[in-house]
């Protein structure tokens, strides 16, 4: 994990990373082979001011508990697939991307999954309300600075580029 | 029937109809049911008894014209008993089914819901009786003819009482197999001619099963040909004058209860109409009075095949005859009696097994037909034989 | 082994049939496409589609206040109505920091177990109703009747009551309520051997059943199946251990695993499961103590701090997680559910392909999706 930027913290039980998008791929890849063998989730969040995918992970032998985030600007929201490594989270970025329109790049069979094919939005954007129609006077709210991978952090370890 | 306690202050007070649970007569559903057996009872002494007693008593059998009315005559009481048959099992099936699942089954129409079946007969007779586009459309209406007929036929060979029976066949056993597997052919050209997959999946499980159960069927009934010394249906109840054939000859019997399921589509073996699976199979397209053809048939076979189980090994039409002249009507009208006591005892067993097991998946029947029941025929059939010739050398 | 993303008929191959399970069918449980190649009668290639049952949960929960989303959550897995709510509302108290009451914490518990019974027995009865057997249907359903008249006495619906809430329960448990579910412990139990002898130990039931659609444990674990799928192949994982909630730590049961993961093992771990929860609300029953406090201190207005937390349950079907983003106002930012079945149908490439085509309906309840959660 050394070279890698990323932040850790210790939130209730659980271990959360907070991760570049570049390296995002390479982090889970280390946690994967330190025992995080079960996929729980992966969920794409609006935040406002761009897209988070969230992955929760799990080991089974451990019973660690582990959660990685990465943060996406809207105008390019396009990360690696997991598929690989957790053939669990196939259906979870087809959902991310059909709800938010994250692209995962390598993903085996990315289409929508909940919505017909011929939809063109992607709903659970906050730039649309509940029905689907897009808020006239939405603005996403400024980049927070400094980036969650990038704060230092007095609890935090964790290497930073 | 408003005796449930509703509140008084309800702006509409709603009409109960059929059933009001808080006042349940188990003896009206004993009273109706009894009757309704009556009622079979009676239409078979008509169709098997009194038609034929009447023909031969004026001696109009013995012109041809005479023959032929009273093979028209036969006909339609034939066709009437179906009808019965038919109407009365779908109504105690549904019953039986009630009570084993602990709920009460049909109610509405008639006391304690004996008339159902007649309404849903009304009922398919009022649908659309389409067919889809792509059918092939000759098949298509002929199917459901075949199964009916073959049903028909098979109860034409049926002896109900001594003497009593419309067509005694010196063949009988040989005709039994033959009009058998006439109602395999309708169920696949039925399942063939829908022009949709789901039928044709149906069309091929079916004519496989049944195929494939023919076989020890039809040799379960060798064996009893064997052992009783004649293909005549009437010789082989004589002949369980004094020991009824399910004692020597148990192993064909056992074959021929699990081959009787198997061509009744019954659960266990009900595959071809699996709804689950295939939604109905080779019924799929069907609707109207096409898809009632199918459905009557499947129940007059209902009643047939443990008929022909009751004939080949529980003797028959035998009982006590309380010095009744045997021959006579009254004789025939008590022995007939007899025989659907039994049958409605075999009928009451198929029905238990039909509702308490899961169904076997297709290679599992195929295996059990193949594997199983016809090494088990065989072997009865050489019982059979072996017994036939101790019999003799006695 | 995954599937093509759409099933396509290879052109000069004329023996391989594609048909399309479609979303009204009899036996899928629900409303699932599944298109399968079939040559005879094994399946070449199955592609699951999923769908035809999403009513957007989660965006219209971002537009509702935390007390109104409980009443969404039920409508998940609709089967196991109460256990939906509680991964939602535990989260939620974990973000508000409210303490839960231990007697609410155990008349969760009771609820919780009670549904998980519900909810099994609707995958019995329906389950083989899928296999040709029609009468444990009528049976299930009868008992499942005594648990939603319990649930209706105290929480005023049955199905979907919307009855836990944030720091407990939102009302005190009915007077009866200890002897009725005592009284429905008694009757369950002379009654969960005639299920034994219709469905386990049928002969033709474990001729369907034994070795078909087998999955390894590590295939499972690498799916991210969970409930009884993933312990009937061999992997003792249930949240209930695992991350214990409400009472579950006080409480004494066991988990039960099979190792060979056919439909029978799955079949037989939700027996087990079922006579495991009698035991739990047995031992719940005996301590909750008749009266006390059922709610927490909740401020009125539920506005939990900012941050987000991952809250996992183990509901009847597996592992059911909420997700809650919370932004500090009355509305949350996310909330996602992650769903066991919307995971364990992620199998049906895997365990469909090489299977006789009646062996696909005996899988498919086995796994015993409920679209209601796999769709949102």
């Amino acid at each position: 994990m050394n070279g890698l930027r990323f932040r850790k913290t210790a939130e209730f039980d659980e271990e959360v990373y907070a991760v570049h998008p570049e390296d995002y791929r390479p982090l889970l890849e280390a946690l994967k082979a330190e025992g995080y063998d079960y996929p729980r989730s992966l969920s794409g969040v609006d935040m406002g001011y761009g897209l988070r995918v969230v992955v929760h992970l799990y080991g089974i032998e451990s019973g660690r508990k582990a959660t990685v985030y990465t943060d996406l600007p809207y105008d390019a929201p396009e990360l690696e697939s997991v598929t690989d490594l957790w053939p669990g989270l196939e259906w979870f970025e087809r959902e991310a991307y059909d709800l938010f329109g994250i692209r995962f790049k390598g993903h085996p069979d990315l289409r929508r999954i909940l919505l017909e094919e011929d939809w063109t939005i992607h709903p659970l954007l906050k730039r649309y309300d509940t029905g689907g129609y897009p808020l006239p006077d939405w603005q996403p709210a400024p980049w927070p600075e400094p980036a969650p991978w990038e704060e230092p952090e007095a609890a935090g370890e964790g290497g930073e580029a | 029937m408003s005796r449930m306690p509703l509140p008084a202050d309800r702006l509409v007070q709603p009409r109960l109809v059929g059933y009001d649970p808080t006042h349940p007569r188990p003896w009206l559903e004993r009273i109706a049911y009894t009757l309704f057996f009556s009622a079979l009872w009676v239409m078979v002494i008509l169709a098997y008894g009194a038609v034929p007693a009447l023909f031969r008593h004026y001696g109009w059998l013995s012109t041809t014209a005479g023959f032929l009315i009273y093979a028209a005559v036969e006909a339609v009481f034939a066709f009437l008993l179906a009808a019965v048959v038919a109407l009365i099992l779908i109504v105690v099936l549904r019953k039986y089914l009630g009570k084993v699942q602990e709920r009460v089954g049909p109610m509405h129409y008639g006391p304690a819901g004996v008339f159902q079946t007649v309404f849903d007969a009304l009922k398919l007779l009022g649908k659309e009786d389409f067919a889809p586009k792509r059918v092939d459309w000759l098949i298509f209406r002929l199917a459901p003819a075949i199964v009916f007929v073959s049903a028909f036929l098979l109860m034409v060979a049926l002896p109900v009482a001594g003497g009593w029976v419309m067509a005694d066949l010196n063949v009988g056993l040989l005709y039994i197999v033959a009009v058998s597997t006439l109602g395999a052919y309708g169920v696949v050209l039925g399942g063939l001619s829908q022009g949709n997959k789901w039928g044709l999946l149906g069309g091929f499980r079916a004519g496989a099963q049944l195929v494939s159960y023919e076989v020890p069927l039809a040799l379960a009934l060798l064996s009893v040909g064997v052992y009783s010394g004649s293909l005549r249906l009437s010789d082989v109840v004589e002949h369980q004058y004094g020991l009824w054939h399910v004692v020597p000859l148990f192993l064909s019997f056992l074959v021929y209860l699990v081959a009787s399921i198997a061509e009744l589509k019954a659960t266990p073996f009900d595959l071809p109409e699996a709804e689950s699976e295939l939604v109905a199979g080779y019924n799929t397209e069907y609707s109207g009075m096409s898809f009632a053809f199918f459905f009557l048939a499947e129940f007059v076979e209902l009643f047939l095949l443990p008929g022909f189980m009751v004939v080949l090994f529980f003797g028959g039409w035998h009982g006590p005859l309380f010095g009744l002249e045997p021959g006579s009507f009254a004789a025939g009208v008590l022995q007939s009696l007899y025989f659907l006591v039994k049958v409605a005892v075999w009928v009451w067993i198929f029905l238990w097994i039909r509702a308490t097991l899961p169904r076997f998946r297709d290679d599992q029947l195929m295996d059990l037909a193949w594997k199983g029941l016809l090494p088990l025929a065989l072997v009865g059939l050489l019982v059979a034989a072996f017994l036939r010739m101790f019999l003799e050398v006695l | 082994m995954r599937g093509p993303t759409t099933v396509e008929p290879v052109p000069g191959r004329t023996d391989e049939l594609i048909i399309n399970m479609g979303p009204q069918h009899p036996a899928t449980h629900g409303v699932l496409k599944v298109v399968i190649g079939v040559e005879g009668e094994r399946i070449t290639r199955a592609v699951p589609h999923i769908g035809f049952l999403h009513r957007n949960h989660e965006k219209i929960e971002e537009a509702r206040t935390y007390p109104q989303i409980i009443t969404y959550t039920d409508r998940m897995d609709y089967v196991s109505g109460l256990q939906n709510e509680l991964p939602f509302i535990l989260a939620v108290e974990d973000l508000l920091g409210v303490e839960v009451p231990p007697r609410a914490k155990l008349i969760r518990t009771i609820f919780f177990e009670l549904f998980r019974i519900a909810s099994h027995l609707v995958w019995l009865g329906t389950g083989m109703l899928d296999l040709g057997a029609i009468t444990p249907f009528l049976y299930t359903f009868r008992d499942r009747e005594m648990i939603l008249e319990i649930t209706e006495k105290t929480a005023g619906a049955r199905m979907l009551p919307n009855y836990f809430t944030f720091g407990g329960v939102r009302r005190d448990v009915h007077p009866d309520f200890f002897k009725d579910v005592a009284h429905f412990l008694d009757f369950f139990e002379t009654r969960l051997p005639d299920y034994y002898a219709l469905v386990l130990d049928s002969p033709v039931f474990q001729a369907r059943a034994v070795g078909v659609g087998v999955l390894s444990r590590e295939r499972a674990i690498a799916r991210g199946a969970s409930g009884p799928v993933i312990r009937a192949s061999g992997v003792a994982y249930d949240v209930r251990k695992a991350e214990p909630y409400d009472a579950y730590p006080e409480l004494e049961f066991e988990v039960p695993t099979r190792p060979e993961g056919d439909v029978f093992a799955r079949f037989w771990v939700r027996f087990k499961e079922m006579e495991e929860s009698v035991k739990i609300i047995r031992q719940a029953l005996e301590k909750t103590p008749k009266t006390g406090p059922y709610k927490g201190k909740v401020p009125p207005r539920v506005k939990p701090k900012p941050g987000a937390r991952y809250r996992a349950v183990e509901i009847s079907r597996g592992h059911l997680g909420t997700y809650v983003v919370s932004d500090g106002s009355e509305r949350p930012q996310r909330v996602k559910h992650r769903s066991p079945s919307f995971a364990n149908l992620q199998l049906i490439p895997d365990l469909f392909v090489g299977a006789r085509f009646a062996d696909a309906i005996a899988i498919l309840s086995s796994l015993d999706p409920v679209f209601g959660e796999v769709d949102r």
